[in-house]
């Protein structure tokens, strides 16, 4: 009976992506999207990864919908441009006919081709559970009480490490496109007593309900990545209420929050190698200390990265397009 | 333990008509004020009820706070999020910008 | 029960269906925010209903987290693409 719900699911699922895809105006696109991610993340509870589930959550919902927002103000059609050539601007340019031939017959294949491998996967999973077994053996020894903490920060911890580095080398992108520096706005936008009424609420809220999370993954679902987007959040707000908090306070402490994950995860490991033992092998008496150390730091890190992202990005578009745009 | 569940049926079956009520007002109302008003419907009364039910089925007190949290919160997120909305679109509706409306 | 509780979800999942009409169409991009709302608010709904069906009450974790992160869309829209006044042509 539940299986309708997993019916309904999928149909909409595959008409939103395949919507997201074909409609022909980008602002359609993105708020299908916004739609899309929502059914993600339903999907993932239906699928019982909720661990999952609460990253889409917040990733999509949040973090995600701010940058795209962002990043249509800039296609959005200026205002010098006439009335009638809106309709161009929104619609997709139409080809002729001949030159589609040949990427409909690609999109074909790799359709075929994806299907076949889709298939060939799901035919050949596994019966004994892959490495379920060993790891739920070894829970004890991991300082945590949850499989899915226990594999990302004890015994995947370097695929964890190189994520944080991914985020990182992310930010580096941003510095390179042209926004390094992060500076207040001159002229302070008019006051907005809701807005700042807003801003002072949700900012406690998301804090705590971060640490919340970041705590509750030592056993149930929860972590360090959720809690940080959810401290981003924080970031990207007061950015947004006209106080960038990176560009208030001085610049080695920012680079001192950002690399603060990256570093005491590359410190541990090297004093766990001198110890004689192998890269982030933590001795399981302090594994939970260590990790709750970590996830800490590195969800401050995160979230400081994330908020330094989209800060960037949000007055790289203000210094370049002095143009206003509508909507 | 009846009774639990009779009052349960009844408090989501409300919510889910709200809920109703709220997408065919997004749906169907003119303009974007009207469709707002539909919205908050949906947002108050349909969580509200639907919350309450759940709150009633789980009875566990944890559980229940959770719940409870999640409503106020989209009463607060809701109204003032539709304030925005809707100051937005005033703003972008002034005379001398009307033109530039898609 | 259970049956009870599949049907108010699939009945959930219908709105969020119909409500797709009104991202697509628009008009003007506070409509579709709007409804985006709509669909936040009622994907919350489903995933209460669904932990007391599953029993499993870490999904109401999930859904505090949509609810905590809906006012930043808002917010990112409503500061972001805000037209300067006496600005246009």
């Amino acid at each position: 009976m539940s299986i309708l719900i997993d019916i309904l699911l999928a149909i909409i699922m595959v008409y939103l992506a395949i919507q997201c895809l074909l409609t022909p105006r980008l602002i359609q696109s993105v708020f299908l999207f916004f739609a899309f991610g929502l059914g993600l993340a339903l999907a993932w509870v239906r699928l019982g990864a909720i661990d999952v589930a609460i990253t889409e959550a917040a990733i999509a919902a949040g973090f995600l919908g701010v940058l795209f927002l962002d990043a249509l103000k800039s296609f959005a059609p200026k205002v010098s441009v006439k009335q009638d050539n809106l309709e161009d601007i929104y619609k997709l340019p139409r080809r002729n006919i001949k030159s589609l031939i040949l990427p409909r017959v690609i999109l074909v294949l790799g359709l075929a081709l994806f299907l076949f491998i889709a298939l060939e996967a799901v035919w050949m999973i596994p019966d004994g559970g892959g490495l379920t077994a060993s790891a739920e053996a070894l829970l004890p020894q991991s300082g945590v009480e949850h499989p899915v903490t226990a594999v990302l920060l004890n015994f995947r911890a370097y695929d964890t490490w190189l994520e944080i580095g991914v985020i990182l080398l992310g930010l580096l992108g941003v510095f390179v496109a042209g926004g390094i520096k992060l500076y207040k706005k001159p002229g302070a936008s008019k006051p907005d007593p809701m807005l700042r009424q807003v801003i002072l609420f949700v900012t406690p809220v998301l804090f705590l309900f971060g640490a919340f999370l970041l705590y509750i993954g030592k056993t149930g679902p929860g972590g360090a990545f959720q809690a940080a987007v959810l401290w981003g959040a924080i970031g990207i707000l007061l950015h947004l209420g006209g106080k960038p908090i990176f560009a208030m306070i001085p610049r080695w402490l920012f680079h001192l929050i950002l690399t603060m994950g990256l570093g005491f995860f590359l410190v541990l490991g090297f004093l766990l190698i001198a110890d004689g033992r192998t890269l982030f092998e933590y001795p399981p008496a302090y594994a939970g200390l260590l990790i709750l150390i970590i996830e800490t730091l590195g969800a401050i890190s995160i979230a400081a990265a994330l908020t330094a992202i989209y800060a960037n990005l949000n007055q790289m578009e203000e210094e370049t397009n002095e143009v206003e745009p509508t909507t | 333990m009846m009774i639990k569940e009779i009052i349960t049926v009844i408090l989501i079956v409300v919510g889910c008509f709200f809920f109703l009520a709220g997408t065919l007002g997004v749906l169907r109302f003119p303009d974007l004020f009207s469709r707002l008003h539909a919205l908050t419907k949906a947002d108050n009364l349909g969580l509200g009820f639907i919350a309450a039910g759940m709150a009633v089925y789980i009875a566990s007190p944890w559980a229940a706070l959770k719940i409870l949290s999640i409503w106020v919160f989209t009463l607060l997120a809701s109204s003032t999020s539709c304030y925005l909305i809707a100051r937005f679109q005033k703003e972008q509706e002034q005379p001398e910008n009307r033109k530039e409306q898609e | 029960m259970n049956v009870f509780f599949i049907i108010v979800s699939v009945f959930l999942l219908l709105n969020i269906a119909l409500g797709l009409f009104r991202v697509w169409r628009g008009p003007t991009i506070a409509d579709r925010l709007l409804t985006t709302q709509l669909f936040g608010t009622t994907g919350m709904a489903i995933l209460i209903v669904l932990a007391g069906y599953l029993q499993e009450l870490t999904l109401l974790n999930v859904a505090i987290t949509f609810n905590v992160l809906a006012i930043l869309l808002v917010i990112g829209l409503v500061k972001v693409w805000k037209i300067k006044k006496g600005d246009t042509p």
